[in-house]
């Protein structure tokens, strides 16, 4: 305690020079703390993104292959493509593979959404009632989609509210009509506004650029088919896409990656072409979680070094205060300061100096957050951890600095001390 | 333990400084020999070593050659610890330059012996703050060294050395700065000391103040001369 009131006395004395000293700490512990804030921030922004698409799930896309191949004659002089999954991948992979629950077929159609006299561009996604609940599609109005719907071939359908907005229509939108590709669907329910981002969004072949919309898996095939014809140059065009995805969702989330190689393997032997492809959220999230943990502790190091050169900084100093303090070193031991007396005065006083300098450092840390956060949108997390950590280094450097000063001021002869100018 | 013990007994010390061309030896083979509870002035014109005898008498330099014992213990073969432990408890010291510590106040300045005392001894303050009225300082007590003129910071002096109520008193010119009325103040504490039984080593450049000594020695070009 006496010690502790010494050193802080000491310090005042010399305040300029003491708040300069510890500014590299300050600046060192700021940028650690912003760093792994940074890091940390960017996680759980990974997780939330990916974390969303289910770590117990595999998705399979269809992609358009090189050059769509697999010509079959169609009729009318045109071409029909096929290609991508079909009915035989899925039920395959139902019946074959091991460890697989739910399978989920996914039809996708972007067509021009009427309602009265307006249009919007939309994504229609053919989907089972399952695939909302798996993953975690919420209703705030109205009521989901059934297996009822399917089975009666209901044309209702879900959508988020920007849709409605687009449509400029203030009318309630449940039960509200919608012409979709021919096809009348009657809203029964609005979904939450939180549509999928990024990874996540091209995951699961969400377009940000239109609306959603979501009708029943049966009523849409059974009444749409899955062919598109499209009129180009005169010829006539069309497109067979029999499933756009397939949601498979593993009994056991400890056991996705083996499902996903059995998987894998019935597709490979299906498929010619490189015309599917899968993402296993998992894996991703791994990936990605390893690189941006590198990316971190890469930044860490690098304010690290900062904070060694305040430390440096404090060592530098504390040895001019120390040959400026010889006199008063020499009067100390003549009056009965053992060496240890003096390492302890000159040794507490560079860890408050570097320990304030460390909380100062967090202070610092919080505006540099926040100011970073208004400017680029970064998300941010500041663990306790890390300033328990940041603290415990700032108080380390403190004493690893400190010690050769205060040695040096303790080594010092009493009458040499007491002669010096 | 008898009256004629002695506390401190130094045989042939030599003190030299510097090396090669730059070597002096200021100290040429000193014999001295203090009784418990005498007072001894040590005289000699400038520069003849007499404050470089009291340093060593005072367990802060040691010697060349020779040997010094302190009341029996031979100081050249106690460690850093235990001279600082002995400094700080058996030995009060007025140091020619006063010494004091410029960031500290008055008061603060004559607490410092008390900082490296294990347990923390208590009514510190109240005896420091006695000290300093009887060298004239109570008013100034929350004033810093820079503040005081020669004489006072020389009274401070005086009073650090005594808080620890040290059984040795080496007092290097403790009037050298003082008017013949504070002098004669300061004399008296001495004196009154003394009549403690405290045994008192003191540097003084006026035969005056040395008549009032039990006993006189002179050092002259690093030897004892004669004595009174
Ligand atoms: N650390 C040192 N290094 C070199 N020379 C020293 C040292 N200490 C003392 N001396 C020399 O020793 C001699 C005696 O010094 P000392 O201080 O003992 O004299 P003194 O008798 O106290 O003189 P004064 O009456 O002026 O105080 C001086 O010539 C001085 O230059
Ligand atoms: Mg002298």
């Amino acid at each position: 305690m006496r010690l502790l009131s010494m050193a802080l006395r000491n310090l005042r004395g010399y305040a300029l020079r003491s708040f300069l000293t510890t500014l590299g700490v300050v600046f060192g512990v700021a940028s650690v703390i912003t760093m792994l804030a940074i890091g940390a921030g960017a996680e759980q922004a990974l997780l939330d993104e990916i974390g969303r698409l289910g770590i117990g799930n595999i998705i399979l896309n269809t992609v358009k292959p090189p050059e769509a191949t697999q010509d079959k004659g169609g009729g009318g002089g045109g071409w029909v493509h096929e290609y991508g999954l079909n009915y035989k991948d899925l039920a395959m992979i139902r019946n074959t593979v091991p460890g697989v629950g739910r399978a989920l077929p996914v039809h996708r159609r972007n067509p021009r959404v009427w309602h009265k006299s307006r249009k919007v561009d939309a994504t229609a996604y053919a989907v089972k009632p399952d695939h909302l609940k798996l993953f975690g599609y919420e209703v705030v109005r109205g009521r989901p989609l059934t297996h009822l719907d399917e089975a009666s071939l209901r044309q209702v359908c879900l959508v988020r509210s920007g849709l409605i907005q687009q449509l400029k229509s203030f009318q309630d939108p449940l039960g509200m009509d919608l012409l979709i590709n021919g096809l009348w669907y009657r809203i029964v329910g609005v979904l939450k506004d939180d549509a999928f981002r990024g990874y996540a969004a091209s995951a699961l072949g969400i377009n940000s650029k239109t609306k959603e919309i979501y009708v029943p898996y049966r009523t849409e095939i059974a009444k749409r088919g899955t062919r598109e014809h499209r009129r180009r140059q005169g010829s006539f065009e069309a497109t067979d896409v029999k499933l756009h995805q397939i949601v498979i969702e593993v009994e056991n989330p400890d056991e996705v990656v083996k499902v996903a190689q059995m998987v894998r393997r019935v597709l490979t032997k299906n498929h010619d072409d490189e015309d599917w492809k899968m993402v296993v959220p998992l894996e991703v999230l791994r990936q990605r979680r390893k690189t941006q943990q590198v990316f971190t502790y890469a930044m860490v190091a690098i304010a690290s070094i900062s904070l060694l050169v305040g430390g440096i900084g404090i060592a530098n100093i504390m040895l001019a205060t120390v040959t400026e303090r010889t006199r008063e070193i020499g009067i100390r031991r003549a009056l009965g300061a053992k060496r240890r007396h003096i390492v302890a005065q000159f040794l507490t006083e560079t860890t408050v100096l570097s320990t304030l300098g460390g909380i100062l450092g967090v202070a610092v840390s919080f505006g540099l957050i926040s100011l970073m956060q208004n400017f680029t949108g970064w998300d941010a997390i500041v663990k306790p951890i890390s300033i328990v950590l940041a603290l415990t280094i700032s108080m380390g450097t403190g004493i690893v600095f400190g010690i050769f000063p205060a040695r040096r001021a303790a080594m010092l002869d009493p009458i040499a001390a007491l002669r010096h100018e | 333990m008898s009256e004629t013990e002695s506390v401190l007994e130094l045989r042939a010390v030599t003190k030299c400084f510097g090396e090669g061309d730059a070597r002096i030896e200021v100290l040429k083979g000193l014999d001295v020999h203090v009784t418990r509870g005498e007072f001894v002035a040590i005289m000699g014109p400038s520069g003849s070593g007499k404050s470089t005898l009291l340093n060593i008498i005072g367990c802060l330099d040691h010697p060349t050659t020779g040997a010094y014992f302190l009341d029996g213990e031979d100081v050249g073969k106690l460690s850093d610890n235990r001279l600082s432990t002995i400094r700080n408890e058996r030995i009060g010291f007025v140091f020619q330059s006063f010494n004091l510590v410029s960031q500290l106040t008055v008061l603060e300045n004559v607490e410092v012996p008390f900082v490296y005392r294990r347990p923390h001894p208590s009514g510190v303050r109240e005896r420091c703050r006695a000290l300093l009225d009887s060298v004239g300082l109570g008013h100034r007590l929350k004033h810093l060294p820079s503040q005081l003129s020669g004489g006072e910071r020389q009274r401070v002096a005086i009073a650090r050395a005594l808080a620890n109520d040290p059984v040795l008193i080496l007092a290097d010119e403790p009037t050298g700065n003082l008017d013949t009325e504070t002098g004669e103040d300061v004399l008296r504490l001495l004196e009154g000391l003394h009549a403690e039984g405290r045994t008192i080593v003191m540097i003084t450049h006026d035969a005056d103040v040395a008549a009032r000594a039990n006993r006189c020695i002179h050092i002259q070009d690093g030897r004892i001369g004669e004595a009174a």
